[in-house]
């Protein structure tokens, strides 16, 4: 009998370890995955494509907080985001600018895609949802067609890109283009 | 910066401090720590709203020779910083004032016998504690912009000894402003004032490009390795605060514009950026601002605090709000203790 449970166990475990292996953390679009054990700190950290977000961060002094409880959303801008606008924030005298920067695009809390779609979706056709950043500015979130789109302040706007990672403190949601930007003159 | 309190002034410091010490000390302290599980909180915020008085008063720059002296006011203020579990039913308001005389030179200028600068220096520490059903407390920080607005000589000018002159003025605030391409980042303080930062802190200007006063940030003026701003107010973090994120025992905690802070009491000097923080002021009976529309609660509470016809739950700043679906008003503040 203990036999037979153990087995019929296996395919469980199997499972379970596929969940969080190499993807651990990772969604699989209907918000179920186990968030992975690695904080968003050390996701960021380990993760190429966001080397400058993780030299912003760490200008700003910010690595300790994402590394800590929260939790945190972090809307994590490509390195060509930056490159195109403000690629100088990793600069030692931009570290109050980077840390301006870095709190327009994170918001309190773990919010998948699965929740903001789920969202957007009670609000009906063309329907947008709102969260507030810990720049106490707003962010916009709506869809067009299959993508998913987040616009910030002064018009500017992101498409939610990539896979989004579930870490022990919060939600790494890749976007293409930075949330905050100059007004237009 | 040497943030020492000279003697003189020290002793009174104590003098002030002793009767809110007492008051730190009243029942009501270790709100649920060590509680397993959540517990649920019925803020009754009370409604007198206090909020228009924060602003810092007095020491208005009068020359260099005023540079060096900033300092011994936060003395008081930190036997309060746990003072924070009092129970209230109405907003609380303190106000510590210090006045310094001769000997307050606490940065060994020995031998200087300058007439005695005798000022007075005036903070205000507010914040909003409230009375749950049974008898433990919400604190409400309040995220305001003009909160923490310093008026006078701000140390960088003060240091450079040029007469405190504004910001639009000076010159080495002109050329940094010339520089700044990132100016755009403090616009969205959408009042109506001109904002420029240097070396620290945000200074605020009318129109016309008279200072008006200036601000530490959160990067600049206010970060790891640097020490506390002298007359830059604060709200001590409540208990509940180090118990939710974990925070080392040893420093006092500090909330201001947005982040709070690991501060080490002896020295000044802050440790860490503990959490960021919307610094929203929610509490039961109001409706639920613009900016929680998506489902955000931590993952181990999903299950417990899942979104349904009867209640909605929102996470911000360590609490869970329970909202009704319907009117969108808050029902409910939710402690999350693990």
């Amino acid at each position: 009998m203990g036999l037979t449970m153990r087995w019929a166990l296996a395919p469980l475990c199997v499972m379970a370890l596929a969940a969080c292996g190499d993807g651990a953390g990772k969604a699989d679009g209907t918000g179920a995955a186990a968030p992975s054990d690695r904080t968003l700190t050390a996701t960021l950290g380990g993760d190429r494509a966001f080397g400058t977000l993780e030299r912003v961060l760490e200008n700003a002094q910010l690595g300790e907080v994402l590394a800590g409880k929260g939790p945190y959303t972090v809307f994590a801008p490509s390195d060509a985001a930056f490159a195109a606008s403000a690629g100088d924030l990793g600069d030692e005298a931009m570290k109050a600018q980077a840390a301006a920067m870095l709190r327009a695009h994170i918001v309190p809390g773990a919010l998948t895609r699965a929740d903001i779609e789920a969202a957007i979706a009670r609000e009906g056709s063309g329907g947008e949802v709102r969260m507030r950043t810990m720049a106490n500015s707003l962010l916009t979130f709506s869809k067009e067609g299959e993508t998913m789109i987040v616009s910030g302040d002064n018009g500017a706007r992101a498409r939610l890109t990539g896979a989004e990672t579930l870490a022990s403190n919060g939600v790494l949601q890749p976007v293409d283009a930075l949330l905050a930007r100059a007004a237009a003159d | 910066m040497s943030r020492l309190l000279p003697l003189p002034a020290t002793a009174l410091a104590l003098i002030l401090a002793a009767p809110t010490a007492a008051l730190a000390l009243d029942p009501g302290n270790g709100n649920g720590k060590g509680a397993g599980g959540d517990r649920q909180e019925r803020g009754n915020r009370g409604g007198d709203d206090e909020r228009g008085n924060r602003g810092n008063g007095g020491g208005n720059g009068r020359g260099p020779e005023r540079g060096p002296e900033r300092g011994p006011e936060r003395g008081p203020e930190r036997g309060n910083a746990r003072g924070d579990d009092r129970r209230a039913e109405r907003p609380e308001s303190r106000v510590v004032e210090i006045v310094r005389g001769r000997g307050d030179d606490a940065r060994g200028r020995g031998g200087d016998d300058r007439p005695t600068d005798r000022r007075e220096l005036r903070r205000v520490v507010e914040r909003e504690v409230f009375q749950t059903r049974d008898g433990r407390s919400v604190v409400y920080f309040q995220r305001d912009r003009d909160r923490g607005l310093i008026a006078g000589c701000p140390p960088g000018l003060a240091k450079k000894d040029n007469g405190c002159l504004p910001p639009g003025q000076a010159r080495q605030i002109a050329r940094a402003a010339a520089a700044d391409r990132y100016d755009w980042l403090w616009r969205s303080r959408d009042d109506g004032f001109r904002y420029r930062y240097d070396d620290g802190y945000l200074y605020r200007m009318n129109q016309q490009g008279s200072l008006l006063g200036y601000l530490p940030v959160l990067g600049g003026a206010l970060a790891p390795g640097v020490t506390w701003p002298s007359q830059y107010a604060y709200q001590p973090a409540p208990d509940y605060y180090s118990s939710y994120f974990g925070l080392p025992q040893g420093r006092d905690y500090r909330y201001a514009d947005g982040a709070l802070y690991g501060v080490d009491p002896q020295t000044q000097m802050i440790r860490q950026v503990a959490a960021l923080l919307t610094g929203q002021n929610l509490s039961v009976g109001q409706p639920l601002p613009s900016g929680y529309d998506v489902y955000n609660v931590p993952y181990d509470y999903r299950n417990q605090y899942a979104d349904s016809a009867q209640a909605n739950y929102r996470y911000n700043d360590g609490y869970v709000y329970q909202t009704d679906p319907r009117t969108q008003l808050i029902t409910a503040v939710i402690q999350l203790l693990t």
